[in-house]
């Protein structure tokens, strides 16, 4: 570009005078992108995207670029606080670390021995690089129950794929897909888990073939060659469909079925009840468009499926990876170049070695909560919500005492909400770690001030499937703020477990790397590490199952007691399920839709971030808004059987008219008062629960697709 | 002399706002006030077909200006370079140049009582840096600074490499 490049790092030091710049990497989502951090004055003054970085290639989110609006909010938590009043009254008084971390070890000590370990559940949101000191934390303590989104959020990806090759196949962007479908996904907008916007974008850019597979028009869909408008809840019925065209039509890839697959004739009598005259009944999805998309896409190498977390958020959650994974099988896309790889890390101690799932004793796995009822979930210490909230309220199979949240906000997050208010303002004693005093935070008894990534030094996407680490190297520090891991590390050795923990978390960080025989202050001095890259490694060693096969019929399942071929279910509120309920709720609603500047609950009280999107929005289609008397910006009450909150209408087109669609994780932090507006747009209150409705392994609760009505708020 | 320009290749927007944060953080706007915004255009049917856009609304920093001509405080110039720059001090608020400009794309910023608009980062580029929103932050790669007839001939390149089949018709994108 002429005389200007991109990223002068040299020129932007000297024009603005920054003191230094520090390379690092984000994690304002789940994180992945390579960062410059401008320094001046020991402040934050820019962030941009880090060109030599593999993930993101200089480019960057909204979120990303806002990190020091974060870092520097005046509402920020920046010394633990203890709570002086009763619950969620607000009335708080300042504490030091030693008085609060005191505390918070004398409960879990004193609940261990009157309750057991089990009675106490440590918990986090999504990932955000603190899972393995979590698990550390709570298998060294001995509770199975680590309270995380891994029931309906990348967990399912991650067991599901285990079962069936090893692990998750990740989209090779590097070597541009021929063809992309991408299955429920936003990720321009969301950058989720390995995958950036920008690589995915420029695969597009080169020509790609594109089927998107979504209930609503998303700016991927509408590019797209093939946009497969499903009915919500009825992807593995697609997928299923799919599959049956690509066998009838002998469009498999006949060397991977017959050296590499286990189960392929009762896979195959399976598809056979999805032929798609049918599945076009399930999904509303002509018949003509399936065939011409699973044409497309087995027809075309490479080829790949992006995915993500809508379809895990389904009473099909397992299935529906699975299906998709036998998609990705049966067209040989596993594991070559341009199609869906399963990378290797590099040699380090991985989060479960890190975890410490070893040292949780058998007897107390065995107690693990829903471990009986949601058996894949239990197999890969993921456990159901609602089991943590029964066993506060009801005290059944036992009693659990004490709550420990570490960057989580379930008040907003996790289905029927009412519920989980009811637990949290029951339980004993609850402990949290977050940036802000949220909803959540409100109803705790101790409170700590988390660090940003800003403020951190650590193994950036060390739980990644991709194949990469980064270092994340501290560049500030914001009050008395610590990270989760030196939080936690400094509270072990407070509850007896000294010597599996280090004087400073750094001592954790080499631990991780010393296989590889470098420590932090090695790895701080590079850019990244990438683990070996091979492709089709499963011809010289198999796949990790088992079989030792691509496994498309599951022994592991088999052998917990499920059924161990995909089958799809009807989701447990919809039309079709409950033809009596829909009379009096008309609308399938669908949740969750990503949204640029926020990452489910954070950032709304960003200035920057806020901007981009003042309001919770409810789409709904012109035709039905008529029908409703919505006109558009008006705030409109969507209600389901189980309550009912407030969100603004915005007439959209782009779906069925029978679909309503709302934004989720909305509360606001601008509210001073305690609730901070929890009750009023969470689109949770209307979620449900219930264990029949949830995935039968995986325990993944049905937050995506339900029934409601939605009328003018002043009817 | 070279002329600079900010081009977006719309098409290719996800509307991920990137921009409009990038921007932020250089020019410091106000709460409010948007010098680059992502606005959403449809869905809307097309021949039967649903489509969506995203239209980045930022100055075009026109040939022969009308904001300019419309500043009673000539406070608005087209530099050599192409660059249409408003200068703050000079500015009364009168909103003139807002009613102006055919691309709604400039603000009026209530606290200091002041227009603004973008200035295609000219502190930036009078110093060899690329304006904030075009160095490398976009995710789709669709933000291009410097001389219109190369960008454009980029842009085409392009778009000749995604047109493609869609429901048995290509569509040529221009």
């Amino acid at each position: 570009m002429n005389e200007f490049g991109y990223s002068n790092v040299v020129r932007e030091m000297e024009v603005y005078g920054y003191d230094s710049v520090v390379k690092s990497h984000c994690r304002m989502c789940h994180g992945g992108c390579g960062v410059l951090i401008y320094l001046k004055d020991g402040k934050v003054a820019k962030i941009a995207g880090d060109p030599d970085c593999p993930i993101n290639h200089g480019t960057l989110c909204s979120k990303g670029i806002a990190s020091a609006q974060l870092a520097y909010h005046p509402d920020r938590l920046t010394y633990p606080m203890r709570r002086i009043g009763p619950k969620a009254s607000g009335k708080w008084e300042r504490i030091t670390w030693d008085d609060a971390l005191n505390t918070i070890a004398e409960r879990i000590l004193d609940y261990k021995e009157r309750f057991g370990a089990e009675s106490i559940v440590p918990g986090y949101g999504t990932g955000r690089d603190n899972e393995a000191v979590i698990y550390r934390f709570s298998n060294l303590l001995g509770t199975p129950n680590v309270l995380t989104a891994g029931h309906f959020c990348y967990g399912p990806r991650i067991a599901t794929s285990i079962l069936t090759c090893g692990t998750n196949p990740i989209v090779d962007y590097e070597n541009y897909p021929k063809c992309l479908m991408v299955w429920g996904n936003n990720l321009t907008i969301s950058n989720p888990d390995c995958y950036k916007g920008e690589p995915f974008s420029v695969s597009v850019d080169k020509g790609a073939k594109l089927i998107a597979v979504d209930p609503r028009l998303t700016k991927i869909a509408a590019r797209a060659d093939i946009w497969l408008q499903l009915r919500p809840g009825t992807d593995t019925a697609l997928a299923l469909g799919m599959i049956n065209v690509i066998v009838n039509e002998g469009l498999y890839d006949r060397e991977f079925v017959e050296n590499y697959v286990h189960g392929w004739e009762p896979f195959v009598e399976r598809v056979k009840e999805y032929p798609v005259s049918k599945v076009e009944k399930i999904t509303w999805v002509p018949a003509e468009k399936i065939k011409e998309a699973a044409r497309l896409f087995a027809t075309i190498k490479p080829a790949a499926i992006q995915w993500g977390v809508a379809i895990e958020q389904q009473i099909n959650c397992a299935d529906n990876n699975r299906s998709l994974m036998a998609l990705m099988g049966i067209t040989g896309n596993i594991d070559i170049p341009g199609g869906q790889m399963l990378f290797s890390p590099p040699k380090i101690r991985n989060v479960g070695q890190f975890g410490a799932h070893k040292q949780l004793p058998k007897e107390q796995a065995a107690k693990r909560l829903g471990g009986e009822r949601f058996r894949l979930a239990g197999n890969f210490a993921i456990i159901n919500p609602k089991c943590v909230w029964d066993a506060i309220i009801e005290e059944k199979p036992y009693p659990v005492k004490m709550l420990f949240f570490i960057s989580s906000n379930p008040l907003m997050t996790r289905a029927n909400a009412r519920e989980v208010y009811k637990a949290l303002e029951k339980v004993e004693f609850m402990a949290v770690s977050d940036f802000f005093l949220t909803p959540t935070a409100e109803l705790a008894d101790i409170v700590l001030p988390a660090a940003t990534w800003l403020e951190m030094d650590y193994i950036g996407d060390f739980w990644k499937r991709h194949g990469h680490i980064l270092p994340r190297r501290k560049a500030i520090s914001v009050g008395e703020c610590r990270s989760d891991h030196e939080m936690l590390n400094d509270l072990a050795h407070r509850v007896g477990q000294a010597e599996y923990w280090w004087n400073s978390f750094e001592g954790g960080l080499d631990y991780i790397l010393e296989p590889m025989g470098i420590t932090w202050q090695d790895l701080k001095k590079i850019d990244f590490i990438r683990g070996e890259v091979k492709y089709q490694k499963y011809k010289e060693r198999g796949f990790s199952t088992p079989t030792k096969k691509f496994e498309l019929s599951s022994t592991l399942l088999e052998k917990w007691g499920y059924d161990p071929l995909p089958q799809y279910r009807e989701a447990p509120e919809s039309p079709v399920s409950k033809p009596e309920l829909h009379k009096d709720y008309p609308y399938i609603l669908i949740t969750g839709r990503r949204l640029p500047g926020f990452f489910h609950t954070e950032n709304r009280q960003v200035p920057w971030l806020r901007e981009l999107h003042r309001d919770p929005i409810v789409e709904i289609h012109p035709e039905a808004a008529r029908n409703e008397g919505i006109q558009e910006g008006d705030w409109v009450v969507i209600e389901s059987q189980r309550g009912k909150v407030k969100q603004r209408a915005k007439l959209f087109e782009g779906m069925d008219p029978r679909i309503v669609s709302a934004e989720h994780a909305w509360w606001f932090p601008e509210k001073k008062e305690p609730g901070h507006g929890w009750d009023e747009s969470n689109i949770n209150i209307l979620t449900d629960n219930a264990y029949e409705t949830c995935d039968p392994a995986m325990g993944a609760t049905n937050v995506r697709t339900l029934l409601c009505k939605i009328y003018p708020e002043e009817k | 002399m070279k002329k600079h320009s900010l081009i977006i290749d719309n098409e290719s927007c996800w509307g991920c706002k990137t921009c409009e944060v990038a921007c932020k953080q250089e020019n410091m706007a106000p709460e409010g006030v948007k010098l680059i915004y992502v606005s959403e255009d449809g869905p809307r049917k097309i021949d039967g077909i649903l489509d969506l856009q995203f239209h980045v609304n930022v100055c075009q920093q026109c040939d022969d200006p009308p904001c300019s001509d419309a500043c009673p405080e000539a406070a608005i110039y087209k530099r050599e370079d192409g660059i249409v720059v408003m200068y703050y001090k000079q500015c009364s608020g009168c909103g003139l140049c807002i009613d102006a400009c055919t691309y709604d794309a400039i603000s009026f910023d209530p606290g200091k009582a002041i227009a603004q608009k973008c200035n295609l980062c000219y502190h930036r580029v009078d110093q060899g840096l690329l304006p904030a929103c075009a160095d490398n932050v976009c995710p789709a790669h669709c933000i291009y600074f410097g001389d219109p007839m190369d960008i454009q001939a980029q842009i085409a390149e392009k778009h000749r490499a995604w047109a493609k089949e869609k429901n048995g018709q290509t569509i040529e994108r221009s």
